[in-house]
Order: C-alpha cells, then sequence, then structure tokens
C-alpha cells in the first residue's frame, strides 16, 4: 500500500476511535448502561420525568444511523482485503458480526415498544459486541499498517 | 475506490467526471459549511462560548451535554468520510506533487484535533476555544486546497 493511503488510513482509524468514543459516552449520558436504564429510556418513567418513546420517534433518530453503519462497516471492512488477514477467518467473523449485531442494536427498540422486555438485555449485549467487534477491526488495521 | 487501481483516469469516460462532480459537491458543502457555522454554532470565540454556555444576562441557555455530544459524534462521521474519500482522490490524482503528505498530515491532524479541543472547551476549559477555532479553519481551508489541486489536476493534466 502506497505510503500516503497508509497515512490517511492511519488517521481515519484514530478518527473511528473518537467516533466509538463518543458514541459511548452518548449511550451512557442519554439512556445508560443497564436492562432497567434501557427499559425506562423507551417505555418512559413518570417518576424521573422520561418520556415514552414512540416507534415514529425512535425511526426518526436510527435513520441516519441506519445509512452510518452500513457505509462505516463497509469502508472500515474493505481496508482488511488489502491486509495479509483478507482470506482468513477472522474477516468472514468480524463481517457477519458487524452487521447483524448492528442491525439488532438499531432495530430492538421496536420489540421494546412491542412489549418483549428482554430486548433490552439483548440491545445492551450488541451494542457492546458492535463496539468490541470494532476495536478488533481498528486494531487488526492499525497492526497493517506499522507491521506490513 | 476503484479510481485507485485505474491505471490513466483521463481515459475512463466515467470515473473522471463522477471524482470532479463529487469534489464540486464537497467544496459546496465546506463553504456552506462556514456559513452553517457561522449562523449556528459560532465561528468565532464570543458566539461559540454563547452557544456552548449560555449567557446569563441575556437568559440563554448553553447546550446541554447530551446535545452537544450528539452534535460533536455526528460531526466526527460527516469529517472523517469527507476526508477518507478526499485524501483518497488527492493521493491519487496529485502523485507527482511533492508537498501531498504535508498537506495530508496538516489536513487530517488538524481535522482529527478539532472534535478534541471542542471536547475539552466544553468539559473541560474554555481556553481551549481558539484552538478549536484555528485547526476548523486550517482543515477546512487545507481541504478547500486539497481540493482546487485534485480539480486542477482531473480536468487539464493530460494523463494521471
Amino acid at each position: 500500500m502506497q505510503k500516503a493511503y497508509k497515512v490517511a488510513l492511519f488517521y481515519y482509524l484514530l478518527f473511528s476511535l473518537l467516533l466509538l468514543a463518543s458514541s459511548i459516552l452518548l449511550f451512557d449520558i442519554k439512556i445508560g448502561f443497564s436492562p432497567q436504564a434501557v427499559l425506562e429510556y423507551y417505555l418512559g418513567n413518570e417518576e424521573k420525568f422520561i418520556i415514552a418513546k414512540t416507534p415514529a420517534g425512535i425511526l426518526k433518530l436510527i435513520l441516519p444511523h441506519i445509512l452510518a453503519y452500513g457505509l462505516f462497516i463497509m469502508v472500515s471492512m474493505h481496508f482488511m482485503i488489502f491486509t495479509k488477514y483478507k482470506n482468513r477467518a477472522i474477516v468472514q467473523l468480524l463481517l457477519y458480526t458487524l452487521f447483524i449485531s448492528g442491525s439488532v442494536e438499531l432495530f430492538s427498540p421496536f420489540l421494546i415498544l412491542m412489549g418483549l422486555h428482554t430486548f433490552a438485555l439483548l440491545k445492551l449485549i450488541s451494542f457492546v459486541v458492535f463496539e468490541l467487534s470494532l476495536l478488533l477491526l481498528f486494531g487488526l488495521l492499525f497492526k497493517s499498517i506499522i507491521y506490513r | 475506490m476503484r479510481f485507485t487501481l485505474i491505471k490513466d483516469l483521463k481515459k475512463e469516460n466515467t470515473m473522471a467526471p463522477l471524482l470532479v462532480g463529487m469534489l464540486v459537491f464537497f467544496f459546496l458543502y465546506l463553504c456552506a459549511d462556514f456559513v452553517v457555522k457561522q449562523y449556528g454554532f459560532g465561528l468565532f470565540e464570543s458566539q461559540i462560548k454563547i452557544t456552548l454556555f449560555g449567557n446569563e444576562e441575556e437568559f440563554l441557555e448553553g447546550m446541554v451535554q447530551s446535545a452537544f455530544l450528539e452534535y460533536i459524534h455526528g460531526e466526527i462521521f460527516f469529517t472523517m468520510m469527507l476526508l477518507l474519500t478526499l485524501c483518497a482522490v488527492f493521493v491519487r490524482v496529485a502523485q507527482e506533487q511533492k508537498y501531498k503528505l504535508s498537506v495530508l498530515n496538516i489536513t487530517m491532524l488538524s481535522a482529527l484535533l478539532t472534535p478534541v479541543f471542542l471536547f475539552t472547551a466544553y468539559f473541560y476549559n474554555a481556553a481551549f476555544l481558539p484552538a478549536y477555532i484555528a485547526t476548523f479553519f486550517i482543515w477546512h481551508l487545507f481541504s478547500l486546497l486539497m481540493i482546487i489541486i485534485s480539480l486542477q489536476r482531473l480536468l487539464f493534466a493530460k494523463s494521471i
């Protein structure tokens, strides 16, 4: 890979880490990292003055994320084609894990609103899996830039 | 990123106009960003301070934490996607230019530091605002420079 492309990729990965950090902070401040907090955020809580979310409101919130998740995963993963990992099982695993955990994380609020409260825990798990998978991906890409 | 693998972009009927169109849109986006920031957020210290922290005398409330984080979250995403694509195009078309790595580093580093300084100014010390403003202007101006150089090469170079 030409040096200039490696430099651009290096900065992209740093930006991605910033994006991950801001998303974790946002999740913590807006929702909270417990199943109870997730339920309260979507179903509301009169005592804490939290308004219940509507399907239309959730859709408005996740709309830019639907595009962003797809684009971000594709752009980040496509760099793996230029690394030594391109034919290894880890690429396939990361690919499916990212898309599936991302989808569950985005659409589980609708199921929470439908009364399936178990999806509150699933939303948390899918968010954590999504973030950890991205961190693993970035780690592999950083390693490819530095050592290859 | 197929354009990085094409031997001579000038001989491609589709890719070169596609890149020109995209760069024009990026140029318009960056120019519009100055205007939107001026009216919605602030381009200079006094206005940004009011936006972030409010003004008691004028009964203006500052940005709440969640709104600030949402704002910076969106900014990071748009910036990184724009710059990744722009840098890929610039590196490809400005191949013979000796200064391209310097321009790349200045643009990317300043763009990376922009949200960091803004975050630090909001959560820790407003004294970081001048640094935020400086890096904001630097990455915008250098990005515009990269676009102009890339457009010049795509439109007027004999082969790229």
